[in-house]
Parts: structure tokens; sequence; C-alpha cells
């Protein structure tokens, strides 16, 4: 196996504040890796660094090996990129069907309506097809990101909290295509609170804290792990 | 009431082109995040390119409004890129300096014209339409008509690529959000030079058209530049759709206030609407349709 995604010191702070400090850790082909971490942590800051959403003050990211620290959003998404946002980032004033179909305008835009077509079944959106995005439910929208994600058929794949807020049935259909996408080898990062959730489907787990990667390991490595004890119940490691 | 009849088909005519003029810059701003403060001065150069075809090459301006579109749509095209760059650079106010830069671009153009074409009114001169059509006593100068048919073609095929096609689907999800477009993979820097590109090239062509209604000087930039804003915001910032309702209702307007009150009224009174709609419907027209939907 080869490292994918390969992330070394990434720091950036706001306003002095390190929300990201000198993170460092590589992920490998095919592996689904959770992190986790209280609210605050720098998760989310991570993945916008990973997507240029936000430039780093330092470090470097490598995605298949080419530097990717300062590459557009736009180049990063068409080398194979993709992700969802902790608030669902959606064309609101676009259909359900309209924003699957911007996520192949860069990629395989002939076969998008069939395309489009499976993922409205995937996902139980079918019947909202045709709805402005901005009048579904938060759980919805929630599934519409990840359809968006499946649209791209990318390689490697960030989901910000993906399954929150989403109904337990629905959450089983997202665990599903997670895993149809994995078995194509895409790689997976998933910030997820729900520990249950990331226990059935992590090969291993990042713990953060305070912009930092206080723990690395397996599920139950780091549920028995003292620094992740403090950093969620804040009980000090011995 | 002929004379009303006669005022509102006259408005009506005129209104296509501040459609045509409008519709761009509406999408411009919502791309870019920047009120082009030289969208007049895009319809005075127009206007002046089709005096000039004229006087220079002895070519019929309306020949040449293909030509028109290319070459201003190239302006648009070096100047979006950098509009973008002042834009999102992470400096501080980024809004304010848009505005200051195409501000500066406005002066540069008015200033650099009458440098070289003076203060003398211009029309451009068509010998391809002339005379006039009377309906039911109402009076349809033909390049009026004209016009009116240059904005509805122009205006249909604005919106064709907009809502019909693969890149209008990307300059729509630029428009909602730059952040998520760009992690579809649309080059947002790319698409926004394109729009400002679209923009300029069909502003100057209904520039060329409203320069054979109405006689043309540099000073007159600002005046379309106030009239492209009053639309706009009528429309709604933003609302492309919006745009159509308030092009033909700022033509219908200006046309009354001619028949009824005199044309040295139009500016005041375009004014005196605008503050008064922005009491009543500070979100523009086009929320106010779709809140009485809902």
């Amino acid at each position: 196996m080869s490292a994918v995604l390969e992330v070394t010191d990434l720091g950036r702070s706001f306003g002095g504040i390190a929300a990201v400090d000198g993170v460092s850790f590589e992920v490998q082909q095919a592996e689904i890796v959770g992190i986790i971490g209280p609210n605050g942590s720098g998760k989310s800051t991570l993945f916008n660094l990973l997507t240029s959403v936000h430039k780093p003050d330092r470090g470097q990211v490598r995605l298949f090996g080419q530097d990717i620290t300062r590459t557009p959003s736009h180049k990063i998404a068409r080398a194979g990129l993709s992700r969802t946002f902790q608030l669902p980032a959606l064309f609101v004033n676009m259909t359900v069907r309209q924003n699957l179909w911007t996520a192949a305008v860069e990629g395989d835009w002939r076969g998008a309506p069939e395309l489009a077509n499976e993922v409205l079944e995937l996902l139980d959106l079918a019947h909202v097809s045709d709805e402005l995005a901005g009048s579904l439910s938060g759980g919805q929208q929630r599934l519409l990101e990840m359809g968006r994600v499946l649209m791209q058929q990318p390689r490697v794949v960030l989901l910000d909290e993906v399954a929150a807020g989403v109904h337990p049935r629905l959450r089983q259909t997202i665990l599903g295509a997670i895993r149809e996408l994995r078995s194509r080898d895409a790689t997976f990062l998933i910030i997820e609170h729900d520990l249950e959730l990331t226990q059935d489907i992590c090969d291993r787990m990042i713990v953060m804290d305070a912009g930092k990667i206080v723990a690395e390991g397996s599920f139950e490595e780091i549920t028995h792990d003292p620094h992740v004890m403090e950093a969620y119940l804040g009980v000090p490691a011995e | 009431m002929e004379g009303l009849a006669q005022a509102l088909v006259t408005g009506i005519l005129i209104g296509g082109l501040y459609v045509a003029i409008s519709v761009g810059f509406s999408l411009a701003f919502g791309v870019l995040d920047v009120v082009d403060l030289a969208v007049g001065m895009w319809v005075v150069l127009g206007a002046y390119a089709g005096v000039k075809a004229h006087d220079w090459f002895g070519v019929d301006p309306f020949i040449f409004l293909p030509v028109t579109f290319v070459v201003f749509g190239l302006f648009g095209w070096l100047l979006g890129p950098l509009i973008y760059r002042v834009r999102t650079s992470r400096y501080a106010l980024p809004a304010l300096m848009g505005l200051a830069f195409t501000f500066g671009v406005a002066t540069l153009i008015r200033g650099g014209m009458l440098t070289v074409f003076g203060y003398t009114p211009r029309t451009v001169q068509t010998d391809i339409v002339s005379g006039s059509w009377s309906l039911f006593g109402i009076v349809m100068p033909a390049i009026r008509v004209v016009g009116f048919l240059f904005a509805v073609i122009a205006v249909a095929a604005f919106l064709f690529f907009l809502y019909f096609t693969r890149t209008g689907l990307a300059v729509r999800a630029v428009a909602q959000n730059k952040e998520s477009a760009g992690l579809m993979g649309v080059d947002v820097k790319r698409i926004s030079s394109l729009v400002y590109a679209i923009y300029t090239g069909l502003t100057a062509m209904a520039g060329m058209l409203m320069g054979a209604v109405y006689s043309m000087t540099p000073e007159l930039g600002l005046r379309y530049t106030l009239f492209a804003f009053f639309v706009v915001v009528l429309a709604g910032l933003g609302s492309v759709l919006g745009v159509l309702v308030a092009g033909l209702f700022l033509g219908i307007l200006q046309a009354l206030t001619t028949t009824y009150v005199g044309a040295d009224y139009t500016l005041m009174t375009v004014f005196v609407v605008l503050f008064v709609i922005l009491l009543v419907l500070p979100q523009g027209v086009s929320k106010f349709a779709k809140a009485v939907r809902t």
C-alpha cells in the first residue's frame, strides 16, 4: 500500500490562535480514517487546509505524491479529492438534480443525468429531485452533499459530520455508499462525533485536541488512551 | 389615452435595451461580487465604436455589432482577472477596493474618451434601419423596434446560455457559492473572466443600439451606470429574471415622465421612485414576487 495523502507539519493560526498546529499523518489507499476530537479542536480547519479553502501558514500536503499545499481548490477537486462541509454548502437556489449535475460540470458531463438518477435513488432523494436544495430538511441537505461527492467519483473523500442529524435509516444508506466507494479503492477521512459510527466503519482513528494530534490508533487503542479521556472528559492524563 | 399608449410602447421598446444593459451587469455582480461602476462607460464606448465604425471605415454600425461583441468581450476577458484579483485579495476591505477599482476604470475610460472624442454629442448613423411604423395611431421608430428585437434575442441567448448549458450551470454555481463551486472542480477565476467578458460584450452591443436612439457623449456614462444600478436594485441584487421586469419598468417610467412632466425630470423621477421602492420593497421585486407566491 502507498500513502495517498501525506500531511507534514501543517499549521494555520487565526488572530494568534493556532487552529491547526503542526499536524502530520498519512493515509493509505482504500483506508478509512476517522478524525475525532472536541469542538474547536481544529478538525474542520484541517479539512479546509487540505482543500485550499484556507491556505496554511506552514507545512505540506501531498496527494498521490504531488504537492497540493497551495494548489487552488478546483485543481485539487479535479485531482480526485472531494469533500463535504459541516454545514452543508449547497447551491440553495438550484434544484437537487442541478446540484448533482454541478458536481459533473468538470467531469463526466455526458454520463451525469444517468449517474444523478442512480445517486438520487441510492440516497432516497428521487422524490425531491426537482425541489430547491434550500427547501430540504437538514438531513436531506447532508445526503445531497454526499450525493455531490458520489457524482464526482472521487479517489479521496473528506466527510465532515456527514451523518449528523440524519435519520438512522438514511445513515445506513450513507454507510453503504461509503463502503461501496471504498470497494472501488476510494480513501476516506471522516470527521465524526458519533463514536459508534466511527467504530463501525473506520480502520484507524486520529484524535485531535487544541489543533494537535493527541492520539492515533485503532478504536480500541484510542478509547483507552488517557490523552483522549482528557480531551473529551477533562480527566487529567496520568 | 393615445398619449398614454404611445408612452407605454415607447417605454417598452427602450426598456428592452435597458434589460440588455443590466442583465450582464447583474450577473457580473453575482459572480464577481462587485458593482461595476464602469457599466455606463461600456454603453458609451459601444456607441462610440458604432460612430467610429461609420466615420473611419464607412461600415454600417449594425454590421459591426458581432465585432463589437468580440472586441469588447476581449477587453472584459483581460480586465476580469484583475477585478477578481482585487476582490479576492487578503488585504483589508476587498469589497471596497473592488468598487474603487471599477470606479478607476470608469474614470480612465471617461477621461480618455473626452480627450480623444471631445464633448460634442454624437449619434450612431445607420442606413440599414430608417423611418418609422405606425400601428393604431402609435408611432414606432424603426430603430427602436430593431433595438428592442435585438435586446430580446440577445437576452434570450444569454438566458439560454445561463440555464441550459454546461458552462451556464458552472456560472450559476459560482454566483451562488464560490467555495463550493471550486470544490466541484469549477475554476472560479476562469468563470469570473468569462462572465465579465460576456457582460462587457453584451453591454457594448446594447450601447451601440442605444447610441442610434439617443445621442451620446462620454459624460453620459454616469447616467447609464445609474440606470443599470436602478434596474439591478429594483430587481433584487443578483436576480437575473427580476432584471427583465425592472428594465421594462425603467423604460416605461422614463417615457411617462418625458410625456407628462418633461425629459429634464427623468433622473429625478427615477430616483424618487427608486427611493420609494427601497422603502417599500427593500429586497427588490424578485424577492417580493417569491414571497407572494409562497
